[in-house]
C-alpha cells in the first residue's frame, strides 16, 4: 500500500547516439590541440614566436597549478605568484648557492614550497571568501618585501641570474625548444594529476567543500584536512612553473616574480577558460597569453595591455561567469533531447498519492 | 548499561557564546523505529536540540548517549561514526551535483564498497525518485524532490537515528504530505527519526512520540496522538483551535 507512489523508473538520459556524437567531438578537440600543441615547434616559428609558445605554456602551467585549489574547493587565491615567485628563486638559489645540479633543485625547490605552504594554508584557510583573498595578496607582498630587502641573499633589486641547465653548445632557438616540450610534459603531468583528484572520493569530497562547507563537514567530510592536502599540491605544482620558467628565463626581479598581476593572471585565466573543467585554465592561459604578448608587441611597454584584460575579465564575469569551456558545455547539452526536462505527474498519479496519504493516516491512529 | 534508547539527551544545558542558555536542562529520548517529534514555539530551542545531537554545539552539561555509548563532548563527524545523521534545516542539497553524487557523498565516511552498495539499494527502494533521477542535477529537482535527496543521503550511513530539523520548511500541502509519507516509510523500515517541526499538528499526526518544548525544557511528553486530542494544548502550542474528532483530516 504505501509503495503505491512509486513511479516507474524511467530514464532520464538522451538519445545514446547524441551523447556519442558530443562525446566524439570533445574527444577529437582535445586530440586535435594536443596534436597543434606538439607539431608547433616544427612549423619553423622563429625565436621570437618560440618563445611566445614558451611564455603561454609557462601561463598554462601556473593557472593548471592554480586551479588545484580554486577550482575543487572555490578558495581564490590571488597570492599565487608566492608559490611560483618561491619555487624560481629556491631553484636560482640551489645552484647558485648549493651547487645542486639544475633539475633536482628544480624538483627540491618545489618539495621545499610544499613544505613552507603547510603553515601558510594552515593559517589562511581558517578564514573564506574575501578574508582568504586578502590573506593570499599579503603572503605575495610579505615575499616581495623580503627577496628585495635580504639582498645578501636574494641579490635584492638587482635581481639573480638563474643559470642555464644546458651547456654553451645550445643556442637559443634550440634552448626555447626544449624549454618549449618540458613545459608541455609538465602540463601533461599536472593535467593527469588534477583529473585523477576529480574522479576521486578526494576530488567528491572537496567539490562538496567548494558548493557549501558546513553541509559538507555535516556529511563526516573532514574539510580542513582536504583543503589544506590540495593546497599544498597546488603549491608544490605551482612552484614547479615558476621554477621551470626560472631556468629558462635565466633572470628574477622580485617586482616580477612576487607580482600581484602574476597572480591575477592565473585567476582570469582559468576563470575564463572554467575552474570546473580540466582544460579550462590551460585554455584560458592560451587566450590571454596570446593577448598579453600581442598588446606589449603592438603598444611596447605601455599598460595598455592591463587595461584591455581589465576590460576582458569584465566581460566574462558579466557573460560567461563560468568560463568558456562549460559555456560550451552547455551549448552542446541543448541538441540533447529532454535530457533535464522535469518529470510532470499526472493528476491520476496525485489521486493515487493522495489516497495512499489519507489510508495511511487513517491506519496509523 | 543496557538501554531501551538509541538516543538519550539528559539533562542538557545549552547556548550560544555568553547570551543566556537556550536548553535548561532537557531530556529526550528516542526508542528504536519511532518517530519522536519535538514542538513548540519559536524561539524553544528545537533546532538546538538537533545541534547538539549531532555535535554541531557542544553542551555546557549533561549528557549524550548513543545506543549505550557516551558520547558527550564529541565532534560532528564521531557523531556520525556513532550514528546519528543529520538533516539541516532549508535546502541543503549540493545543487551543483547530480543526484547520484550527493547520495553518494552521503556514504563518505563508510569505507567499505560493499556496504555501500547494499546502502544504495536500499536508498534506492526507499526513495524511488533517486534511482529515477540518479543523473539530474540536484538544483533542478523541485523543494520536495531535493528534501527526499537528502534522506536518501543521511540514510547512507546506516545511522541509528536520523535527526531531521523542519524537513517541511517550505514546501508547499502536497510536497508537505509527500514527506511525512516518506519519514514515516524510513520508521517503518527501521530507522528511529528525531523530527523538529514548525508544522506542529501535520507532524504530530505521522510521529509516534510528541514532545513539548517551552523555555528549553520538555513540558508535556506522551504518545503523539494523545498530544494531538488535548485540547488546552492545541490551543497553547498548536496554533488555533483544536479538532475535536481525530478522523478529521485536513485534505491538504
Amino acid at each position: 500500500m504505501r509503495n503505491a507512489s512509486d513511479t516507474a523508473t524511467t530514464s532520464a538520459s538522451g538519445s545514446p547516439t547524441v551523447v556519442r556524437v558530443i562525446r566524439g567531438v570533445q574527444v577529437l578537440a582535445v586530440v586535435a590541440a594536443a596534436i597543434g600543441v606538439l607539431v608547433f615547434p616544427q612549423t619553423g616559428p622563429g625565436p621570437f614566436i618560440m618563445s611566445v609558445g614558451v611564455v603561454i605554456l609557462s601561463y598554462a602551467c601556473m593557472a593548471t597549478g592554480w586551479n588545484f585549489v580554486g577550482g575543487f574547493t572555490g578558495y581564490i587565491s590571488l597570492g599565487h605568484a608566492a608559490f611560483t615567485g618561491l619555487g624560481g628563486y629556491l631553484v636560482g638559489l640551489l645552484i647558485l648557492r648549493a651547487d645542486v645540479p639544475s633539475w633536482i633543485a628544480l624538483v627540491l625547490a618545489a618539495v621545499i614550497v610544499a613544505v613552507l605552504s603547510i603553515p601558510i594554508g594552515f593559517a589562511s584557510l581558517r578564514v573564506r571568501g574575501a578574508s582568504f583573498v586578502i590573506m593570499s595578496l599579503a603572503l605575495v607582498l610579505i615575499m616581495l618585501l623580503i627577496f628585495q630587502s635580504w639582498s645578501d641573499v636574494t641579490g635584492g633589486s638587482n635581481g639573480l641570474r638563474v643559470p642555464r641547465p644546458f651547456g654553451p653548445e645550445v643556442l637559443r632557438p634550440e634552448q626555447h625548444e626544449r624549454f618549449y616540450y618540458l613545459h608541455v610534459l609538465l602540463l601533461v603531468i599536472m593535467l593527469v594529476a588534477w583529473w585523477a583528484i576529480d574522479r576521486s572520493r578526494f576530488g567528491a569530497g572537496l567539490k562538496a567543500i567548494r558548493e557549501d562547507e558546513d553541509k559538507a563537514q555535516s556529511l563526516g567530510i573532514p574539510t580542513f584536512g582536504y583543503k589544506l592536502s590540495v593546497y599544498v599540491i597546488s603549491a608544490f605544482f605551482t612552484a614547479l612553473a615558476g621554477g621551470l620558467y626560472a631556468l629558462w628565463f635565466g633572470f628574477l626581479d622580485p617586482i616580477f616574480q612576487f607580482s600581484i598581476l602574476t597572480g591575477s593572471y592565473m585567476v582570469l585565466m582559468s576563470l575564463l577558460g572554467g575552474i570546473r573543467s580540466l582544460f579550462g585554465p590551460a585554455l584560458g592561459a592560451a587566450i590571454v597569453g596570446y593577448a598579453i604578448e600581442f598588446f606589449k608587441a603592438q603598444y611596447g611597454d605601455t599598460q595598455f595591455h592591463l587595461v584591455a584584460l581589465g576590460l576582458l575579465l569584465g566581460l566574462v564575469v558579466l557573460f560567461m561567469p563560468e568560463g568558456i569551456l562549460p559555456s560550451l558545455g552547455r551549448l552542446l547539452d541543448r541538441l540533447r533531447p529532454s535530457a533535464t526536462s522535469i518529470r510532470e505527474e499526472s493528476a491520476e498519479e496525485l489521486a493515487n498519492k493522495r489516497a495512499v496519504l489519507v489510508g495511511d493516516n487513517g491506519g496509523a491512529s | 548499561m543496557a538501554s531501551d534508547y538509541l538516543l538519550e539527551l539528559t539533562d542538557i544545558e545549552a547556548g550560544y557564546g555568553r547570551a543566556a542558555l537556550v536548553l535548561r536542562g532537557l531530556t529526550v529520548q528516542v526508542p528504536p523505529a519511532q518517530i519522536v517529534c519535538l514542538v513548540g514555539p519559536n524561539g524553544a530551542g528545537k533546532s538546538t536540540v538537533l545541534k547538539v545531537a549531532s555535535g554541531m554545539l557542544v553542551p555546557r552539561s549533561g549528557r549524550i548517549v548513543v545506543d549505550g555509548a557516551d558520547v558527550t563532548g564529541k565532534g560532528p563527524q564521531q557523531l556520525l561514526r556513532a550514528g546519528l545523521s543529520h538533516v539541516l534545516q532549508g535546502h541543503s542539497v549540493f545543487k551543483e551535483m547530480t543526484v547520484g553524487e550527493n547520495v553518494n557523498l552521503g556514504a563518505f565516511s563508510v569505507r567499505d564498497p560493499r556496504h555501500v552498495a547494499e546502502r544504495l539499494d536500499f536508498v534506492k527502494s526507499l526513495f524511488p525518485l533517486v534511482a529515477d533521477r540518479w543523473d539530474a542535477l540536484a538544483g533542478a529537482l523541485s523543494g520536495g524532490q531535493q528534501k527526499q535527496v537528502e534522506f536518501a543521503r543521511s540514510l547512507m550511513v546506516d545511522p541509528k537515528v536520523v535527526l531531521l530539523d523542519e524537513p517541511s520548511m517550505g514546501l508547499d500541502p502536497k510536497a508537505t504530505a509527500i514527506i511525512f509519507e516518506q519519514v514515516v516509510r524510513m520508521r517503518d523500515a527501521g530507522t528511529a527519526v528525531l523530527l523538529v517541526e514548525q508544522n506542529a499538528r501535520r507532524a504530530l499526526e505521522s510521529a509516534d512520540v510528541g514532545l513539548v518544548l517551552d523555555l528549553g525544557r520538555v513540558h508535556i511528553s506522551g504518545p503523539a496522538r494523545q498530544l494531538l486530542d488535548d485540547p488546552k494544548l492545541g490551543e497553547l502550542y498548536l496554533g488555533g483551535r483544536p479538532r475535536t474528532s481525530a478522523t478529521e483530516r485536513q485534505p491538504s
